[in-house]
Order: C-alpha cells, then structure tokens, then sequence
C-alpha cells in the first residue's frame, strides 16, 4: 500500500490494490469460506455473541411465559425500550440496504466490496427488527391478526392504523431484502462450490448455487435481476423507514405528532447503518486481512456517507427543537424542556454529541483514515441513535398533556436483556455470515478490477 | 469426479416451484382449517345423560319450545328445564323408565342433571334469546332442524362470521312472529317480504353490527 | 353450616402442614402464577393467608365435582324470584358507627352482585359512599373469619354453645355480675331490646359502648348547651351561608350522603337560576367541605377555638372582650362574620367530630344567635342508644377489667385490642377477663386475644335493623346465606338469655310484631313485606323537638385560651378509606386513591410543605414520631392545605391482624392518648434517613396551562356568562359523523363534585376493575376506569383544590381507533367509543394516542391472580385477561339491558333510564348520563349552559362527556383583602 495517511485520497485513487488480480481474489475470498477451522478472533467473537444469543431466547421465554409486565412499560409510558429499538434496528437494516442499493444504482465504484458485509449485516439486523414489535404485544400469540386474511371472525385488520402499514412495510422488506441477498451472492456460491475440496461443502455450496456455471444468459439474467431489485429495493428502504415514522408522526402524543418524522428517521438510518457497515469493514478488514481488498477507499468513502449523515440529522434535530418552541402548543412546548430537562435529559444532551457534534470530526481526512477513531465513532451513533429512539420514544408518553398522568420510565432487568439478547441475535448471524458465505462479493470486485485495468 | 450431474439442475427446478407450491397449500389450510367439521363441531351430538329427543317430544307430541325454555322470550337465556319441569310429566308417564334414570336421581337427591352444551360462546359473547325471539328470528334459525331431533346437535358453527352474515343482513332470516316457535315453518308465497318484516320490527341494520352489539 | 365449616377446617389444616413442605413454592407456581410478584406485594405470612382462605372457598364452593365449561347445570327446581339474566333488588341497609344507610343490592342469578344506595331512604336518597360500595368485596372476602376458636384452637359453634350454657348458670347465680357487653355505637331498636333484657335477666350486667371516631365531644356540647342529649340535623337546602370547622358534613357525618345532595343542589348556579350558597371553611386538616368551600384558613385547633369566640363575640353570641383579642386572620373573620349576619336564618355553622366540646358549644350558639336553629338545623331525640360518654365508657371497662371485675366480655363488634386508647393497654387487661367472646368480621386483633372468637356473619348475611341519622328504621335483609359461616349477635345473645329462638329472623320478626301491635300499624304481613320492599320502615323518622340554648354561654367555656407556644400536634383523623380500620381489609378503598394524597396502599404523616421546609423534611422521608413514651415510625407526606405545625395521622391503618389490611401503612392509634383523642402535642419528630415509597396515582399537582379546569365566579356567570368558559372550534378537513338515532353522552359538574372517590369504587364494583397492588400501582399500572384528578391553584399553604373526575370521553373523532391495527376498539353508530378486548392484541398504541390517558392495561393477569370468588364478578361484564386494554365503557352493558328491553316493547329509551354506575353511585349527582339528540333529555340540558366545556377542546377529538366549569362565590371583601 503506497498511500500516505496524511493527503486526501486522490480522486482517482485505486479501488482496490493493484496486486489484487482476479484469481488472488477469488482463492482470497473464496479461502475465508472454505479453510479448515476458523481463525481464533472468529471463534472469539462468535463465543461472546453466542451467549447474549442464549440469553435473547431466555428473555423471550421469560416475557411470553410472564407478560409484558416483566418489562418497564406502564402507563402513561405505553411503549419502552421494545418500540426504540424497533426503530433502531430497522435503521440500521436500512443503512444496509442503502448502501447496497442505493450506490448500486448510483454507480459508485466503493460499494461493489463493502455490499455484501451491508447486506449481512442488514439480514442480521432484521430479524432482531422484526422480533421487536411482536414481542412488545400484550399478546404476542394473536400478532397475525395483523395479514389480511378472512378470518371466521369476519373482520379484517384496521387499514388505517401506521401500525398496519409498518407490520406491511417490514414483511415486503424482510422477503425482498433475503431475494436480493440471494440474488446478488449466487455467482459467489457458484465460485466457492468450485473451490471447494471436500464432499461435504461441494454438496452444501452445490445446492445452494443452484446449479449456477456461469452462462452468458445466466449472468445476463442475474444482473438484470439484480439491478431490478436495486432499483426497487432503493425507493422500498425509504418508504419503509418513513413509514416507521409514522407510527410516531401518526400518534396524536405530544412531542411525536410532527410531520418531520418520516425524514427524520431517513436520516438516523443513513448515519446508523453507515456506521454499523463501517465498524464491520474494519474488523472483516482487519480479520480477514483484506486490507487491498477493502482498501483505506471504501473506508474514507464510507466515512464521507457518515459524516452527510450527520449533518442531516443535526438538520433535523433543530427542526425537531424548532417546532415545539416556535409553535403555540403549551403541552408541547412543556414536552420538549421536559425532554431536555426532565429525566430524559442525559440520553437527550448525550445523543446530540455522539451523532452531531463529534462525527464533525469526520472533516478531517486524518480521522475519515484512523480506523480506531473512526470505529470509535461509529461506535458512538450506534449508541447516540439508541439514545434518540429512546428519548423521544419516552419523553412524549411521559410528558402528556394531562399533567396529572404524567409519569416516568424506570427500565427493568427484562428491558435490559431485551437489548443484550438482539444484539446477541444479530452478532451471533453476522459471525455465521463471515463463516460460511463470501463476505465480499468476488464477481463484483472482479468487474471493478477489470475496470482498473482498463484504465 | 462431478457431484451434480446435469440432471440436478431439473431438481432445481422443481424444488423451486414445489416450494411456491407448498407455501400456496399452507396458505389454503387458513381457510380450510377452520371449516372443517372437527373444528366446526357441526352436526356434533355429544353424550347426554338423558337420550332427550326434541323430535319426540316437540314434533311427536307437539310441545311448544316455551313449555320447558320458560324464559325464552323475558330474559338472555333460554332457561335449561329444571328437573321439576321434567317431572311434571315424568311423575305421570314413564315414571320408572331406565332412560330417566339419572332424572329421578337427581329429584331424589337435589342435585342438578349434569346435561353437556351443544351451542356453546365464549365468555366474551353476550348473546340474548328475548330479543331475537322479538323480532321475529325463529328457533330453527340457529338451532337447525331442532324439531326433528332425536338427540339435539349442533346445527351451525357459530363462528362470529356466521352470527355477522345474518346481523348484517337479517332480512332472509326473519319470519311473522307467531311463527318463531314452528320447528317446521317454511316461507311461503304468502309470507311477508323480510324488507317489510325488517320495518314491522324496526330492525336497524347499522346498529346490528355493532361490535358492543354482542360484546361489552 | 357445619358441612362448610368442616370443609374450610380441613382444608386449613391441610395447608397449614402443606406450607411446610418443599412441594408447596411449585404446587404456587401452578396454582397462581406469579407468585413471585404476590410474594412482593404481600409478605409470605399473608400470602399463605391468601391461599388457605382460597382452598377453603374451594372447598365452599365445591359442591359435587367442578363442572367444566362444557357442561349445563339446570336447577332442579327454579327458587321463586330468580330469572337467570336479569338482575333484581332486594332493600338492605349498612352501618357506619352504628347509624344506617340503605342500600339496594342487585343480584343476579340469586347473587349478590353489586351495592347501590336506596333512592326511599333519607340517607341515602340513592347515592351511595365509597365504603357502601365496597362492602360487597367485603362479603366475599375470603379472608373473612371462618372457624369459630377457643383459647386459639379451633372448635366448633356447639363447643361454644355449651362454654355459654355454663357460664350463663354461673352468671344468673351471680345476678349477672361480672357479666360485660361492648358493642360500637348502637341504634338498632331490636338489639337494644335484646340487651335489655339482657340487663333485665342479669341486673349486674353493663353495657359499654365504643367507637374510635365518637361523637362524645358533639354529645358533651348538646347536654351542656340544651341541657339534655339531643342529635343535630341540618337542612341545606336553606343554608345559604355555610361556616364549617373542620366540618365532616358531606364526608362522614351521619347522614353526609343526603348532606352532600343538598350541598350541591344549592350550588348549581347554572341550573339554579344564579344562586348558590357561600361556603366558609377554618380547618386544620383538608377536608371535603373545606376543599368546596369558596373561603378557606387552615390553622391549628387552638388557633380554631379563638378565631370562633371572636366570630362568637362580633355575632354577640359571645362577650365583647372576645372580640379584643387580635387575630391574624381578624379580617377575613371579620367579613365572614358580617356575612353570616347578613343571612340570619339562612346560615348554617358545623363542627365536625373531631373539634373539642368547646369549639362544639360556639357553633351552637352562633346557630341560635343567627337562627339557624329550627331553619337550617333541627333538633331530634337522640338516635344511639344513650351511654355515658364512649372514651369513659371504655376507660372504666379496661379499669374494671384490670382490678378483676370483669369475668364474662361479649365484644360483638368493636376491636378496642386495635383501637382503644393508646395508654389504656387493653390488650393486657384483657387477658385478666376469664370468659371473653369477640364476634368479628375477621380474625383481628380483639378476637385473637379473646378466649373465643367467633366468625360473625356480614351485615348482608343476616337479619336486623339499624336507625339513619333522623331516626328512620330501616329492616335488613340478608342478601346471602352466610358464605363462611359467619353468626349475628342475636344469636349469642339470645344463647345467654336462655331463650330457645336463636335465629335472627324470628327474633327480629317478633321485637318488630310486638312493637306494630304497640303503635297499631294494622295488618303486620302488609307492614313487615312493605318496610322489607322498601328498605324504609314508614313513620319512624324522629320529629323536631324543642331545646332552648342554654344563655350565658361564655361562664361554662374556660377563659380564652392564650395562643400555644409553637410545637408540633399531631391530629388523629378517620382514613378517608379505611375508615377507622373497621374497612382496613378491603382490597378496593386500599386501593383507591385518597381524594387529597391520592395516595393507596398506604397512610403518610401529612405535614404542611411550610412545616416540612422548617423541619427539613419531603415526601416518602420516614420519620419517628414520638407522643410521650411511644414512638411510631411514619413515610411523610407534605400535604397542600394543612394547616402549619400540625402532622395528620390517619387511623385505621397499621393492622396486625385480620385480612389484607394487616402489616398495611402505621397505626396512629398507638400515638393516641385517652384524655385528648383527636389532637396531642407531639414530644418529638425525628428524620430517621429512610426513605418510603409512596404509591400516589397523581403526576403533577397543577394544571400546567392546559385548559382542564376552567372556573369562573358567580359574578361573571350572572354578568357575562360567556365569558367564563373558553371554547375553540377547530374546523376539519373530515366529514363530520353522523348520529342519526342516539347519541349517548355524560356531563360531569366539576361544582357538584366533592371528590368522594364513591364513583371510583362503584364503577371498579360494576364493571369487574381488578386491583393490582402496592408495586403494581407504583409502577403505574392501577387499573381504575374512572379517576379523579385533583388540581391545586394559587399558594400552596392555602391553595385551591378541584376534583376533576376523567372517565372515557368518548371522542367522536376518537384517536385511539384510528391508531388500532386490529379495529379492537372503534366507534358504534350511538357514539359510544368501543373497547373489543377479545379482539384486541395490545399493542397500547391506543393508550399513547389517548390524550385523556384513560385507558388502562392489564400488563398482568390481574382479575386472576388474586383469589376472589369467581361467583363476585359482575356476570355482565367480560373479565379481562392479560394483554388486553380496557377502559370506561359508559356502562355498556347498562345500556344493551334497557336497550333490548325497550327493543322488545318497542318504545323509545326514556330519559334517565339507563343510569351508569358512576352516575347512580355519585351523592352529589355531579354526573348525568343520557341520548345527546333526545332536546329534553336532562344531559342536554346541562350541555346547554354556557359553562360546559369539553376537555382539550383544540385537539378537535370533539367528546361526549363534558364538563361544567368551577363557579366559586367569593366575598368581595376577602377578595379585596387578598389582592
């Protein structure tokens, strides 16, 4: 690697190292798949995961078996941690897809290596997304009361309510997001199948090829394929993420019922997931040394789509303080120097720094390149965002507008595990991703390096 | 040595759309599951203590329904016969039968018949005789053919879809009044249109279906 | 009976060795789930309590195997009168220290199910308090007294038959001397009888009488003043003017439901015609009246004393030199005094129970000088039963038991153990007492330090009679067999006199034969079925009788006392709830939040939030208490309203024995001294560091802008109407619905409504509202439908109180329907908003959407898993399971009764024939329910005046129940004064 930390990026710096050919990366991606036993790292990080995994199927026994009782949840403050990081975890699943799709679409060269860690990470996330609201029903054995479907009760679900739209929204984008997924991934399978040495794998990768050789028609119809569900997924990942926004900008509760919702969650989805994608890139990077396979390019145009993000959501938060101070609603004005100043105010000061104020460090190009400042970052607004959820998730419950129901959220042990078991979920599928499917995708890459040549 | 001769790819395929079709079964069972007659209970006649049969004592000897239902037409319930009601004939005719067995049984001991329900509704459904009976929906609209009943079964599913297909629609369910008691009335040319009967008794079609209607 | 009560001893007994065992945590697990969580809202002691009285009622109940749901149980032959599915009304009436008021008790299917109060009775007039309503909660407690027991082991009722039967011989050897009676306060003509003869038989026989809460200080007074023991009855609807001190007259005093009815109706304005009483209110606690009251001080009791000899001395009810003395509050005194002077025979000036003889003797002289008496207050006989003053009463009893007198006690009633003066000890003396029988309600504190205790039968479950407050008799009925083998003191009684009828009917049927003969009344079989029906014996009622006050009033009061050096004094008051303990074990009014605190599950010392700044001291800090010698450890409460340096203790709580209420709150009786009952001087107050958590259902005190409460003064109603109410008329983009045929619709008067808390319980008794628990309701899950919220305004030393009750508003634009991803709750075509609990999934997007925060969740299997008799449930309401939300219905299930009876004899619904339960329950008849499009329907009505508004008029939910504003009726010159 020649490049010196210090200057920017030339424009036309290199994708890719230049010692990376189209065999090297196969056999180097391909290898990661197919070697005997896992690095030791792996094996480490898939043993803390799987244990918070254990845990997540513990809380969910415990909350079905007790109720929701067992969580904070009370009234006024009807929906606690499950709703909040309902919406944090669909953030970061559109991050994914953002950044699979959208820069698909838009042609950017850096996102061909780091879609297939995106869109891991977005299959992970999603199910710790989608876990989220059946478990915070009163009772969650009744959740598919909510398809549309003639019931011998002869009624039908409640089409006007965000709700429906949501529970809509997350089934198409769970069912797209694992076709897209599959889509994009076959030529690789194909790849590793090939490369495989023993019975066992040739058969396991085989049938999940699906008989993929490599035909001319056969890649002419995956890309199309492909590119059609870019070009779907795109626009889907912003509807269904403003439609989580609904559900709040849809509630007539102080504090939440604002029309800025729907971008506003775009926005946390663009920075969150961004983030997430880089935290992953460095430690596949790093674990997987493919340092000139994921070079310093992607990270620093990574970097980049986080600190646009950042910028939008400092938009949004001064809309979101503009409105109630501004607007004549005393109730809401109330909510929002309780938000501020009430007991929400730690999670409230706290989220603004860790999304707004200390991603502006982004500017440097220095930082955008030290991985350990950049993952601590990120770090830091994955953690600011669950902040955001929270604290306007609380705050308008708690400050309604009948003072003398206002309450106060006191989170259980229950919540808690709620919390630790999801992202238990969600490591436990990302290690298993890194273990047995490419993690970057080879037949994309290749293309990039053929267009390196051509250059 | 190949593992996936050129053939697998057939299986491919197939397993593909076996797959699209399983889901459409599955989804089909939705539907099918509910309706068949295990769940439904429909033509269901359990064990009784008594072999009572309404086709004896209603179409045979020509009881009227509120002889032994005495509160059919006052109150939310029929009124299960008391064992007094039984024995006001029974202390006559058939005193000894063995088939009354458990009857007397339960005279002599001041303990109640223990019959099992044939129509039964959640909790959460607050159904009224009276007032259907008042307007004019009849016995058989529900309870089937229960006039030619030897042993009483369940005539119908009772899924709420069934009770809303009539609440939504009562017209073709109604009959004149002094008909609501006739096991085996039929509508004839003759029969007020169920538009006129709906004016006659100021049925409200909006108001019926109501979810309060049936559930408080 | 006896069956029963072998069935619930073994099964005690099987318990008791069961609870050893290591099977029994799994054998809770399956039996109640959730253990864990009872375990931490009752210690392990009670939980087992809980249990046995659970598998004993299994055991009741259990006749013959279980049926299961599948199965159809007939009758084998129909008891006359029940009609399975419609719900009739047997008459009755409820003692509260002794004096009755009637109650309807609706049954159905031979249940009794719920408690209303008796429209024919003058003290009830159909209303009916909180504690009325609960009391059928109490009836089925399980908890109840269940094993008659002697010397603490259980025995049978024939032991004890045979125990009496010796000691009767013995006693009539003895001329009956030794033998003892105490009950409560008595007015019940057949049992005084009883006891008479009683005396007769055994002449050295004496009977005591003793209530916690007496009325000795008002009884000491009326003798002092009139020179013989005469009651006071008021007349409201005259007073125009209304001086309260410390006034319990639409709270507890007796007759308060009628009181409040009349307190309301003359404040009205809107509906009077622009008149409305003036209330003034000195006090040193808050009490119900002083919260209505337009004028209001709060000081200390000798602070009360002076402030009335100088209005005493400015009426010339009193010497000049009264008048001298400076005082603070000289002004307000001043024009409070000028007022009533203005209003002669139109004023009214109560003291409640609680204020000293002297305080007592003013009152009575004021009334006479403004000639209040025979207008607004009318003499009668005494209703009680005549004994000498209670606190002597039982102080002589606890002496003569301790010098040996006493060898045979019937405690039928009271629990002096628990109750009696602190520093009389009667827990010791009683032990020198050979022969002591306690019939109780529960196993309390008397009855486990009696020689035999003997479960006694609810007054629902037994034949009597009892006396309202203007005398009037009223015969109760039982409305249930006893359900844990409960006896009535008749029995008892009637096993010492020797007589062979010891049931309460026939005993109770003969004393009322022979007295119809007396007083002639004709045909008895008429007269017995027709007080029965009506719940009210015609022509009892007690006439005016004339007194003369006694003059020269200012030689039999001691010199006006000098103001007391600072100091703090604790003030003994009854529990809004509890009562004085005798309601202690009632799981409702445990829960139900106290109209001031609104706190539950809990008593707090309730100190003024000047006093609390002085010594340092904020809400939930424990702190020791110390009266004397004794100390009691005490959660604060800093209470708005109170007057400075005096600490409320509220009685009744701090149970060591009984029901649910034991090991609940601290009991201030044992701070409380025999020579001063209802204030003392407190030694000491130390902060001991702890903290308490205090389960209170209120967030913030003050309306925060909003326009909750609007209120205007009787002025501005008069002058410019409009002007009082601000309403806003948000258009729509929407269609607005349409309500063709019905549209059902509550308005609520916020002047009408004392914050009783009455609707709370009715409406938790009507419509199956379980009760959570202490955690539970900290954790903000308490479950009632319909709440009262309570605002203050102005100062908080002397704030403005106003009692807000919030049921479902029933929003035509409802947001919580919109929101629904089931259509678990939506909108019926007569308006009312529905909640589908078998529909519903719970995702309580509902309740974040309701801007009135009126629904409620059961975030656990609440109406399950605390054991109450399956057979209590109201039958018309669904009982919700977990997971469900549930909220105000408007008493649907009222309203599909009289709407199918009106279906089925198609007629139109009469105004006023479907009443809600918080309607029908409310004293004051603050709310009214009705058809919004009937014109002349009484809802619309109230509607119409200018003063109804609906609550967060701008969101546009547009909803049915409205509000009528505060109407306050200032005097100008207190205004004046203050601004």
């Amino acid at each position: 690697m020649t490049m010196s930390v210090t200057r920017e990026l030339p424009a036309d710096a290199p994708v890719v190292g230049p010692d990376v050919t189209l065999t090297s990366l196969s056999h180097e991606v391909s290898n990661r798949v197919l070697m005997e036993r896992a690095p030791r790292w792996w094996w480490v990080g898939f043993g803390l995961s799987f244990p918070l995994f254990i845990l997540f199927v513990i809380q969910l026994a415990w909350l079905f078996n007790y109720g929701i009782g067992v969580w904070g949840v009370r009234i006024p403050v009807a929906w606690g941690f499950a709703i909040a990081e309902y919406v944090w975890w669909i953030a970061l699943a559109s991050g994914g897809t953002i950044v699979s799709a959208l820069f698909f679409l838009t042609r950017s060269p850096w996102r061909s290596a780091t879609n297939r860690i995106a869109e891991s990470m977005l299959l992970s996330a999603v199910p710790c997304a989608g876990m989220m609201p059946i478990m915070h029903l009163g009772r969650p054995g009744f959740f598919y009361w909510l398809f549309p479907y003639s019931s011998v009760m002869g009624v039908w679900p409640q089409v006007r309510s965000p709700l429906w739209w949501d529970f809509i929204c997350l089934i198409c984008y769970i069912l797209m997001s694992i076709f897209y997924y599959y889509a994009g991934i076959l030529p690789d399978l194909a790849t590793v199948r090939d490369l495989a040495q023993t019975r066992f794998k040739k058969i396991f990768y085989g049938v999940l090829a699906l008989g993929w050789h490599g035909s001319t028609r056969q890649w002419q119809n995956q890309r199309i394929t492909y590119a059609i569900m870019s070009a779907i997924m795109a626009p889907m990942v912003v509807s269904v993420h403003s439609v989580v926004g609904l559900d709040y900008a849809g509630g007539l509760t102080v504090g939440w019922h604002s029309t800025q919702f729907p971008p506003y969650f775009f926005f946390g989805a663009v920075i969150s997931g961004t983030a997430v994608i880089v935290m992953l890139t460095i430690l596949v990077r790093w674990g997987y040394s493919l340092q000139n396979v994921l070079t310093e390019y992607h990270l620093n145009a990574l970097a980049k789509v986080v600190l646009t993000g950042s910028v939008m959501l400092g938009f949004a938060y001064v809309w979101e303080a503009f409105g109630p101070i501004y607007g004549s609603d005393v109730a809401a004005r109330t909510e929002f120097l309780q938000r501020m100043f009430g007991f929400t105010a730690p999670t409230f000061w706290s989220e603004k720094i860790l999304n707004v104020v200390i991603p502006q460090l982004l500017w440097i190009p220095f930082v955008r390149r030290n991985q350990p400042l950049l993952f601590l970052i990120c770090l830091g607004i994955i953690v600011g965002m669950w902040q955001e959820r929270y604290t306007f998730t609380i705050s308008g419950l708690a400050n309604n507008y009948i003072p003398s129901y206002w309450g106060v959220f006191y989170p259980t042990v229950w919540d808690w595990a709620a919390l630790a078991g999801t992202i238990g979920l969600f490591l436990t599928m990302f290690f298993l991703f890194l273990r047995f499917a490419p993690i970057v995708s080879i037949a994309e890459v290749r293309e990039i390096i053929e267009e390196e040549k051509s250059k | 040595m190949a593992i996936f001769r050129p053939s697998a790819n057939l299986f491919v395929s197939t397993a593909l759309i076996g797959t699209v079709i399983l889901g459409a079964f599955l989804l089909l069972a939705i539907w099918v599951v509910p309706v068949v007659g295990y769940n439904t209970e429909e033509r269901y006649a359990p064990e009784q203590p008594i072999p009572f049969s309404h086709k004896h004592h209603v179409s045979g000897l020509g009881l009227d329904c509120r002889y032994c239902h005495t509160t059919v037409e006052e109150t939310s319930t029929a009124g299960m016969p008391s064992t007094k009601i039984c024995m006001t004939c029974h202390s006559q005719i058939w005193t000894n039968a063995a088939m009354l067995k458990s009857d007397r049984q339960s005279l002599a001991q001041d303990v109640p018949i223990r019959w099992t329900r044939v129509y039964t509704l959640p909790d959460y459904v607050f159904f009224d005789h009276s007032i259907h009976i008042a307007k004019g929906v009849g016995c058989t609209e529900c309870h089937g053919p229960i006039g030619d009943m030897p042993l009483t079964w369940k005539a119908h599913t009772l899924y709420m879809s069934w009770c809303l297909s009539c609440h939504r629609d009562p017209a073709p369910h109604l009959r004149p009044k002094d008909q609501v008691f006739n096991p085996h009335w039929n509508r004839t040319p003759s029969t007020p249109s169920g538009k006129t009967l709906m004016t006659a008794y100021h049925i409200n079609t909006k108001i019926l279906s109501d979810c309060g209607i049936c559930h408080r | 009976m006896s069956p029963l009560n072998q069935r619930a001893r073994t099964y005690w007994r099987s318990l008791e060795e069961l609870a050893e065992k290591p099977e029994f945590a799994t054998f809770v697990e399956r039996e109640a789930p959730r253990f864990r969580d009872i375990v931490n809202a009752f210690d392990r002691r009670r939980f087992l309590q809980l249990m046995a009285a659970s598998m004993a009622l299994g055991g009741l109940s259990a006749c013959g195997p279980e049926p299961n749901p599948r199965q159809l149980l007939p009758y084998v032959d129909i008891p006359e009168n029940v009609v399975l599915g419609r719900n009739r009304y047997y008459a009755s009436a409820i003692t509260q220290d002794g004096y009755a008021t009637g109650v309807l008790v609706s049954h159905i299917a031979g249940r009794p199910i719920k408690v209303e109060g008796n429209p024919d009775h003058p003290a009830s007039l159909g209303g009916a308090s909180a504690s009325m309503q609960a009391s059928i909660l109490t009836l089925y407690d399980p908890q109840r007294a269940q094993l008659v027991a002697a010397h603490g082991q259980i025995a049978t009722w024939e032991n004890f038959v045979g125990a009496l039967h010796d000691r009767r011989k013995r006693l009539l050897a003895r001329k009956g001397d030794g033998l003892r009676i105490l009950t409560g306060a008595m007015t019940s003509p057949s049992l005084i009888a009883q006891i008479a003869s009683v005396q007769k038989q055994f002449p050295g026989m004496r009977w005591h009488q003793w209530e916690p809460l007496n009325r000795d200080s008002e009884h000491a007074a009326a003798i002092m003043g009139f020179g013989k023991p005469v009651d006071r009855a008021f007349d409201l609807r005259k007073a125009e003017r209304i001086f309260g001190i410390g006034s319990d007259l639409i709270s507890t005093a007796p007759g308060n439901l009628a009181y409040a009815r009349d307190f309301a109706a003359a404040r009205r304005p809107a509906e009077t015609g622009g008149t409305m009483s003036r209330v003034y209110a000195i006090e040193s606690t808050p009490t119900l009246l002083g919260a209505k009251a337009d004028h209001r001080l709060a000081m200390r009791p000798d602070e009360i004393a002076r402030s009335l000899r100088y209005v005493a001395g400015l009426l010339g009810a009193g010497p000049q030199d009264w008048t001298q003395q400076e005082s603070a509050h000289a002004t307000w005194l001043k024009a409070a005094a000028v007022d009533l002077a203005a209003h002669r025979g139109a004023t009214l000036v109560h003291a409640g129970r609680e204020q000293p003889v002297e305080v007592h003797l003013l009152a009575d002289a004021i009334n006479d000088k403004l000639g209040a008496i025979g207008t607004t207050l009318r003499l009668i006989a005494p209703v009680q039963a005549d004994s000498e003053p209670q606190r002597q009463s039982i102080t002589e009893l606890a002496d003569d038991m301790a010098s040996g007198k006493v060898d045979t006690l019937f405690i039928l009633g009271p629990n002096p153990v628990y109750d009696a003066p602190a520093d009389l000890d009667f827990a010791a003396k009683l032990r020198h007492v050979p022969f002591s029988v306690c019939l109780s309600l529960y196993d309390d504190e008397t009855a486990v330090a009696c020689t035999w205790r003997i479960p006694a039968a609810h007054e629902y479950e037994r034949w009597g009679d009892a006396r309202a407050f203007d005398g009037t008799v009223t015969i109760q009925q039982p409305q249930a067999r006893p359900l844990y083998g409960g006896h009535s003191p008749y029995e008892i009684l009637a096993i010492l006199l020797g007589s062979p009828i010891t049931d309460d009917y026939t005993m109770v049927r003969d004393y009322w034969h022979q007295r119809a003969q007396q007083e002639n009344r004709g045909d008895f079989d008429a007269f017995w079925h027709g007080s029965l029906r009506v719940g009210v014996v015609p022509k009892t009622a007690e006439p005016t009788i004339s007194a003369a006050l006694q003059s020269n009033l200012a030689a039999k009061l001691p010199p006006t006392a000098a103001p007391r050096a600072n100091g703090l004094l604790a003030l003994f008051r009854a529990d809004e709830g509890n009562w004085d303990g005798s309601c202690a074990n009632n799981a409702w009014l445990l829960e139900m939040p106290r109209p001031f605190t609104r706190l539950t599950w809990d008593n707090a010392a309730l100190i003024a939030p000047s006093t609390a700044e002085q010594l340092g001291l904020s809400t939930q800090d424990v702190i020791e208490i110390a009266v004397g010698q004794t100390k009691v450890n005490a959660p604060v409460f800093v209470l708005p309203g109170q007057a400075a340096d005096c600490v409320t203790l509220p009685l009744g709580w701090g149970h060591t024995a009984g029901g649910l209420g034991a090991g609940v709150g601290f009991n201030a009786y044992r701070l409380r001294p025999s020579p001063s009952e209802w204030a003392t001087p407190i030694t000491y107050v130390a902060k001991t560091g702890d903290k308490y958590r205090l389960a209170t259902t209120q967030g913030q005190d003050r309306i925060l802008g909003r326009d909750l409460v609007q209120e205007g003064t009787l002025e501005q109603l008069n002058d410019s109407p409009q002007s009082i109410v601000k309403k806003s008329k948000p258009e729509s983009l929407y269609p607005e619905y349409q309500y063709p045929d019905r549209a059902w619709a509550m308005a609520i008067d916020l002047n009408s409504c004392i914050g009783c808390q009455a609707c709370v319980i009715a409406c938790q008794a009507e419509n199956n509202v379980p009760i959570v628990g202490k955690d539970q309701v900290l954790d903000g899950r308490v479950m009632h439908w319909l709440r009262i919220d309570r605002y203050y305004s102005g100062p908080a030393d002397a704030p403005d109180t106003t009692f807000e009750p919030v049921p479902c508003m029933h929003c035509e634009n409802a947001p919580c329907e919109v929101v629904c991803p089931v259509h678990a709750t939506v909108h019926d075509h007569e308006g009312l908003n529905l909640m589908v609990y078998n529909r519903c999934v719970g995702t309580r997007f509902c309740s974040n959407n309701c801007p009135y925060k009126v629904r409620r969740f059961n975030f656990y299997p609440y109406a399950f898993e605390r054991d109450r008799p399956p057979n209590s449930w109201n039958p018309e309401v669904s009982v919700r399971d977990r997971g469900v939300m549930e909220k105000c219905t408007y008493c649907i299930q009222r309203i599909r009764t009289t709407q199918i009876d009106a279906e089925r004899e198609n007629r139109k619904i009469r105004d006023g024939e479907i009443v809600t339960a918080c309607q029908q329950t409310c004293p004051t008849q603050a709310i009214i329910f009705g058809d919004k499009n009937d014109r002349d329907s009484a809802v619309v009505k109230r509607k119409a005046t200018p003063i109804d508004y609906v609550l967060l008029d701008d969101l546009n939910t547009r909803p049915r129940t409205s509000y009528s504003a505060v109407i306050r009726n200032p005097n100008p010159a207190i205004e004046e004064k203050q601004s």
